[in-house]
């Protein structure tokens, strides 16, 4: 990494604005909603590059401005709200996604949504199943980036769930009726395998090249799944390498909330994974060392990026920049090497308010600042 | 040979209460409208429960948040903690803590238990968290060791049965995934055995069944073989049956067939053969079919498709035993 230590980026989505929720369903704003955009609008002057919208938004008129018009005005809010707050890598906030399994699915042939699946208590998620050979029915994000590398000021750093978790949150039919016989374990690890290959094959990889032919160069690979079955940590970089074996942009893998170690030596033979981006805030505290984990990485030798979580998602205490920096410095007594550092919150902050979000995220670079003096010092 | 056929953990809520439950919790719903559409949906699935021709009728469990949620509410010392990711599934449950020695308050988990089975309790199956999962998942700040927290919680789970079966309930389940996913040891084992000691002490003459789920059975079966309950049930979607060991030890074997991780039916001529193959290796005095963990891992209308294979198999397996049921 050339440039200043502990350079910050995005990780994930952010909380929809409730202008843009309302906006984009055709009600008129109302008195707190109007407050929120205008004084978001007032500190990083989001709507310039959208006026038109942003004009009927205000005036009463959502139906005009249009969802898409809307949709437009959200992604350039996440993206000043990112930049201003001082990260160099920056992405839209995901403000035109719903979630992560959905839509990638919806583009795509072969699925059937079955219903809906309890997480927990009264929340509830859609789950489809495979049902034919997947195809891709035509590369997705491409719109969504475009717009904004036409309007980034940092560097464009886009998020797509990898193969693994889309199939790991699908149910297997296809794959599984191929194979005679009862299903047992055997016979459902080999569908799982097929299943994830085929996905990384026909469905990301075109996605991934399409993304590459628009301009898109920093990729990150969400998959969340990958901890929830460490015995398959072969599967996530199987998928990963069929993704992106031979395409040219830097790739990251996002895996929140597992047990690493449980996923370690398996995990680094992704190829062209150049940064693990890792949720490690969440885990430091009680008195435990959230980032002793890192060692592992320097015990197996391995050298490449990490992007760093430094603040939790799911608290809303904001931490000190004194918090962070001491972070930033274990992490690094961890790796050995400064350069490799990258700092991000843990995990998409979507579910933090915007208020809380931002400020977490200015702690972030704020952070990076203190433990940069440090190691820039002279004889530091 | 004896068959008998159950749902063995909870039911998927129906896409319309699905839709209500989240109406409630974003204010557009009311608790009476929502409560109305939970005793339907627990109507239907009586319902069909009895159409496919069940042992055992359960109502789905559709208002339990999850396994411990009722203990965790009632039962003194303990508490309803985070949300912690529940086995390798992609859905999670709140971790009860557990601040003391608990005890159980009376009358609790009976006025829990679905309300429909309320009017038939001898049909009814009752699913409660085995002693050795409880003590496991819960996060123990009461100081208590695990091998003596597991020989309170088989205590309190007997005196649980001692009131239940007063009421007329007969058939218990005691859902026991951990079992397989961390097999006990030494003196942890010898815990579980004497808890499942008690449990059978208070009520010798209930059906009890210890089901596991979510991982490979094979090497808890030394354990699974000793303890003194009427049935052990296995994920065979987790489990190679064959190799599923021989016993000297009659008793039931459950057989977890329909499997909640994918929407993919089941071939009754596949289970069959198992079944016919485990006969001859175990000699079972009942065998128990039933989905291989709590089928609410799949939604309402795939988990009703799914679970017709349990009559087809049942009757296939009739036929081959000369038309006895």
């Amino acid at each position: 990494m050339t440039g200043p230590l502990f350079p910050a980026q995005e990780i994930g989505s952010l909380m929809k604005p409730r202008w843009q929720i309302l906006g984009q369903h055709g009600d008129p704003l109302d008195d707190r909603a109007r407050a929120e955009f205008a004084s978001a609008n007032a500190r990083t002057h989001f709507a310039a590059d959208a006026a038109t919208a942003a004009e009927a938004l205000l005036d009463g008129r959502s139906k005009d401005a249009g969802a898409d018009g809307v949709r437009d005005l959200g992604a350039l809010f996440a993206l000043r709200l990112f930049e201003t707050a001082g990260l160099t890598r920056v992405y839209d906030g995901e403000a035109r996604r719903i979630e992560m399994y959905e839509y990638p699915i919806r583009q795509m042939r072969g699925f059937q949504f079955q219903g809906h699946v309890r997480s927990f208590d009264n929340k509830y998620y859609l789950k489809a199943a495979v049902t034919d050979e997947v195809r891709l029915e035509r590369p997705y994000h491409v719109e969504e980036f475009d717009f904004v590398r036409r309007h980034a000021h940092g560097v464009p750093k886009l998020p797509i769930t990898g193969p693994y978790t889309l199939a790991d949150w699908s149910y297997n039919e296809y794959y599984l009726a191929r194979r005679s016989g009862w299903k047992g374990p055997a016979a459902r690890r080999a569908a799982q395998r097929e299943f994830v290959v085929d996905l990384a094959q026909r469905a990301l990889r075109p996605t991934l090249a399409a993304l590459i032919d628009h301009g898109c160069r920093v990729i990150q690979i969400d998959e969340p799944a990958a901890g929830t079955h460490p015995e398959e940590a072969d599967l996530v970089v199987e998928g990963f390498n069929a993704a992106t074996d031979g395409l040219d942009a830097e790739f990251s893998m996002h895996i929140c909330y597992s047990d690493y170690r449980a996923l370690l030596p398996q995990l680094l033979e992704a190829k062209r994974c150049r940064q693990w981006a890792w949720e490690f805030a969440n885990r430091d505290r009680d008195g435990r060392d959230g980032y002793e984990v890192l060692a592992a990485l320097r015990d197996y030798g391995d050298t490449r990026e990490v992007g760093l979580g430094v603040v939790d998602v799911h608290r809303d205490e904001v931490e000190a920049p004194d918090l962070v920096a001491d972070r930033i410095r274990r992490a690094v007594k961890y790796l050995g090497d400064p350069s490799r550092i990258w700092v991000n919150p843990d995990c998409g902050l979507r579910t933090r308010r915007l208020d809380i979000a931002t400020r977490k995220l200015e702690a972030v670079v704020a952070g990076a600042a203190l433990a940069r003096a440090d190691f820039e010092r002279p004889n530091a | 040979m004896i068959v008998r056929t159950g749902l063995t953990g909870p039911f998927p809520r129906s896409e319309s209460l699905v839709a209500a439950t989240r109406d409630l919790d974003r204010g557009r719903a009311t608790a009476e409208a929502v409560e109305d559409l939970y005793s339907r949906t627990e109507g239907e699935v009586v319902a069909l429960e009895r159409r496919l021709g069940f042992d055992t009728i359960t109502g789905g469990y559709l208002r339990w948040a999850d396994l411990f949620r009722p203990f965790a509410e009632t039962w003194d010392g303990l508490t309803v903690g985070p949300l912690t990711r529940w086995f390798e599934t992609n859905t999670f449950y709140r971790q009860p803590i557990l601040h003391a020695p608990p005890a159980r308050v009376k009358g609790a988990i009976a006025s829990r238990l679905p309300p429909a089975l309320r009017d038939a309790p001898a049909q009814a199956g009752v699913i409660l968290p085995g002693p050795y999962t409880f003590a496991g998942l819960l996060e123990n700040r009461s100081g208590e060791a695990e091998e003596a927290l597991v020989l309170r919680l088989g205590r309190l789970l007997a005196d649980e049965l001692k009131e239940l079966t007063g009421l007329g309930y007969a058939t218990f389940q005691f859902s026991e995934p951990l079992l397989v996913d961390r097999p006990p040891e030494r003196a942890l084992a010898e815990a579980v055995v004497t808890a499942y000691a008690s449990v059978h002490g208070a009520a010798p003459s209930a059906t009890t069944l210890v089901w596991t789920y979510g991982a490979d059975a094979v090497p808890a079966f030394p354990l699974l073989d000793r303890l003194p309950v009427s049935a052990v049930g296995v994920d065979l979607a987790e489990t190679d049956w064959e190799s599923i060991p021989a016993t000297a030890e009659r008793r039931g074997l459950g057989l977890g067939v329909v499997d909640p991780r994918t929407t993919l039916v089941e071939e009754s001529a596949d289970v069959v053969r198992i079944v016919h193959a485990l006969k001859e290796r175990r000699r079972p005095t009942a065998v128990w079919l039933g989905p291989g963990g709590p089928l609410d891992l799949v939604p309402w209308e795939p988990a009703t498709r799914k679970l017709h294979l349990l009559p087809a198999a049942r009757q296939a397996l009739a036929r081959d035993d000369g038309g006895r049921p």
